[in-house]
């Protein structure tokens, strides 16, 4: 056999040769309307006045969901044992046939919002729900909010000439603080890994600003690797961002370095270990000290003391074992998959058991 | 009362529609179960019935109770119009399902109409419950359409058979669409004692697929690739040279319609000496066609390319840097590429264009092996720079 046939133009080849790496920014466009239709739907962040912040990855767009005029539910969060095959009741549809990306709580209501993909093919639709004190689930009616958005400049291509479609991580995580919503994603330029400060009321997405690492335990600078999760905290009297990368560097970025179109190189202040990916991280008080909390993929849930946050080196060399500040690995949390603050002494999660996904709030470890 | 009309989707009112009632309380429901439904010509008949009811457009069918005197009815749980949940009639995935599926509701008459919130699967059967004055009438409701069997299989792996043990990534290749779950806890990789070599791979989220879903990209921890850090010193390579493999993919992992693979892949893998060598184009041998015919030119690597990138960057352009238009082959093995070009050549010189980004299996770019720090290049250039090889077309 000689050989298999893949036809491909050579023209769109060649113009691939010349803009893939660095295309010229289009411009970022804003839009305002009733009836979010959003292609996708994956991290989420809350905002004060009802808005909650909803990223969509394929279309590279962020919205604000104006959920001010939702039917108030009942306050709190209770867990819903069989979550997985309650949101198929719900969306009239199997389990398999769902994906959870993100959870968030409210603060004020103390609701979780859930944003959920119902199908797996190319008509898979994006959804959000709410769940509330009685563990009532309700779609929220995307097509009645009013929302505003914006879309992100430079996003990985949807079809990059039969290469690899990274667009599922053009936004990989938010944050809201004061103002500014925080956005984490890839770009597709060459120093793709990107952070965006923007403002809101929205007016125009900027080019954000590149943002490299050194990953002691892969012993190198990494400029394309995304942020998976951050957040927001005060070090030192300056205002960071804590972003935690794939195989687990912990990182800090001051506020106040983010400048559109510039790079800029993160401190490494830990490597938590190989072969993992973070979900998601939330910070909160525990006889007096204060603690991250994170999720991963495979290696638990650590509680990571903050308190050398502000004066931990950074790691600039390769490594041989982890390093920075410590953690813990909290064993009574298992297959937790996604986690958020719901007061200042619980959490909650979703987690894997034997028997499906489950919502539950757990104490603070 | 109005009967139901043919429409464009697969489910039209009563003639196309599967169901199947079953009689709750009583010989006596049963009995009035089976006497509705449709005639021949897709009237409906009187008495309680619920069907599935096409409104056209994409959005699927709606689940409609007929035949509703005020004397059937409970009068304790009416449905009112527009209501988002009416305990009267519910619709549920499961039956005896206690969670309706969401929905809204219109009354009309004799009739009461659940409008999914989204639309209803294909081959997929639910359940409605409707509360009548004397008995429950439960109905299931299949809805039209394909029933996916489980057919999707993993077509090949790539590269195969011989690879370098400090590779990098691996291709998967579906026969078709895959679904969003992550491919990262169902492919394997297996020593040749059949046990899983723990951690070999990233476990990236939103994974890599092509824009179709049939081609998935399995990237090797880097950290275990490269010598002298953690992961490598900890756990070493997760391929070593000398040793063979075995790559499995699970069946377990789900195609785009819902349906685990139809069986589990299984590929076995040599390793060999690492690649640690950047890829140089002076090694390249270029076989150059002849002027005024459409002859291939042919390009031979001295070792295997990456598949993904041989795609996006190498082309060939006119010594005036304009783009030929043509067709690429990549051979098996990933050691030739082939362009034949739409229009002859002429006899002057041709450039191939490469981009810099190309890599071999292992990582290392033209001109750049992996294993270099890559502290220099970060501050160097944000532009993906160009290489070029000149044949001439001979004659």
């Amino acid at each position: 056999m000689r050989s298999r046939l893949t036809v491909v133009s050579a023209g769109v080849a060649a113009a691939l040769m010349t803009v893939a790496a660095t295309r010229p920014g289009t411009p970022s466009s804003v839009r305002a309307g009733i009836g979010a239709k959003m292609q996708s739907i994956s991290a989420l962040a809350v905002g004060p006045n009802g808005v909650l912040y909803a990223a969509d990855p394929q279309a590279a767009t962020l919205y604000a969901l104006d959920l001010s005029k939702l039917p108030a539910g009942t306050p709190g969060t209770k867990g819903i044992a069989n979550l997985d095959q309650q949101l198929a009741s719900v969306l009239g549809t199997a389990a398999s046939e769902l994906t959870i990306s993100d959870l968030k709580v409210e603060p004020k209501s103390r609701n979780a919002f859930v944003s959920v993909t119902r199908g797996q093919g190319a008509d898979a639709q994006a959804v959000l729900v709410r769940i509330d004190g009685a563990a009532k689930i309700d779609v929220v009616p995307l097509e009645t909010v009013s929302f505003t958005s914006l879309a992100l400049p430079n996003a990985p291509d949807l079809n990059p000439s039969r290469g690899r479609s990274n667009r599922s991580q053009s936004i990989t995580n938010l944050q809201y603080l004061n103002g500014r919503l925080y956005v984490a994603g890839l770009s597709n330029e060459e120093f793709a890994s990107k952070l965006w400060a923007v403002g809101y009321p929205f007016k125009e997405a900027d080019r954000g600003t590149s943002v490299e690492i050194f990953h002691g335990s892969h012993g190198q600078l990494e400029t394309r690797s995304p942020v998976y999760t951050f957040l927001p905290m005060t070090v030192n009297g300056e205002q960071d961002l804590i972003a935690a990368y794939l195989c687990t560097p912990l990182v800090r970025f001051p506020v106040a370095s983010l400048a559109a179109g510039e790079k800029i190189r993160g401190t490494t202040i830990a490597e938590l270990g190989a072969g993992n990916r973070p979900i998601d991280m939330v910070r909160y008080m525990k006889d007096g000290n204060e603690y991250l909390l994170m999720s991963n993929t495979s290696r638990g849930v650590m509680k990571i003391p903050t308190k050398d946050f502000g004066s931990a080196a950074g790691i600039t060399t390769p490594i041989a074992g982890t390093a920075g500040i410590g953690y813990e690995t909290v064993a009574s949390l298992t297959g937790v998959q996604q986690l958020d603050l719901l007061d200042a002494t619980h959490a909650v999660v979703i987690a894997r058991t034997s028997s499906g996904l489950g919502l539950q709030a757990v104490a603070l470890p | 009362m109005p009967s139901s009309s043919p429409g464009r989707h697969p489910v039209s009112g009563c003639r196309r529609l599967r169901f199947r009632n079953i009689a709750a309380a009583s010989f006596l429901s049963a009995l009035t179960v089976a006497a509705s439904g449709c005639d021949r010509g897709g009237a409906v008949r009187s008495g309680p019935s619920v069907t599935l009811e096409s409104v056209g457009g994409r959005g699927g069918p709606i689940v409609v109770a007929t035949g509703l005197s005020d004397a059937a009815l409970d009068p304790a749980v009416r449905c009112v119009d527009g209501a988002s949940d009416c305990a009267a009639f519910v619709v549920t995935v499961q039956e005896g399902d206690s969670t309706p599926i969401a929905g809204s509701y219109r009354t009309k008459g004799g009739r009461i109409e659940f409008h999914p919130r989204f639309p209803l699967d294909p081959g997929r059967t639910y359940h409605a419950r409707l509360v009548l004055r004397d008995t429950t009438l439960r109905t299931a409701l299949t809805v039209a359409g394909e029933r996916h069997e489980a057919t999707t299989v993993v077509v090949r792996a790539y590269p195969s058979d011989t690879v370098p043990e400090n590779l990098l990534r691996l291709y998967l290749e579906f026969s078709d669409s895959m679904s969003r779950e992550s491919g990262v806890a169902h492919v394997h990789l297996l020593d040749d004692a059949g046990r899983e070599v723990e951690h070999a791979f990233l476990p990236l989220e939103g994974d890599f697929w092509n824009p179709a879903h049939t081609r998935y990209t399995v990237f090797f921890d880097p950290g275990r690739v490269k010598r002298g850090i953690l992961p490598n010193e900890q756990m070493g390579r997760a391929l070593r040279a000398g040793n063979t493999y075995t790559l499995v993919v699970d069946s377990a992992w789900h195609d785009a319609h819902g349906q685990p693979l139809a069986r589990p892949f299984r590929q076995r893998l040599v390793a060999t000496t690492a690649v640690l060598a950047p890829i140089t184009l002076s090694e390249w041998r270029i076989d150059a066609p002849r002027a005024g015919t459409t002859e291939p030119v042919l390009v031979g690597f001295p070792r295997p390319l990456d598949r993904a990138l041989l795609d996006r960057a190498v082309g060939v352009e006119t010594n005036e840097g304009k783009p030929v238009e043509g067709s690429v082959t990549i051979a098996p093995g990933e050691r030739r590429w082939t362009f034949t070009p739409r229009a002859p050549w002429s006899n002057a010189p041709y450039r191939i264009v490469v981009l810099t980004l190309l890599e071999d299996v292992a990582g290392n770019q033209v001109d750049h092996a992996f294993e270099v720090d890559l502290f220099e290049r970060v501050d160097s250039t944000a532009r993906a720079e160009r290489r070029t090889v000149e044949f001439t077309p001979g004659r």
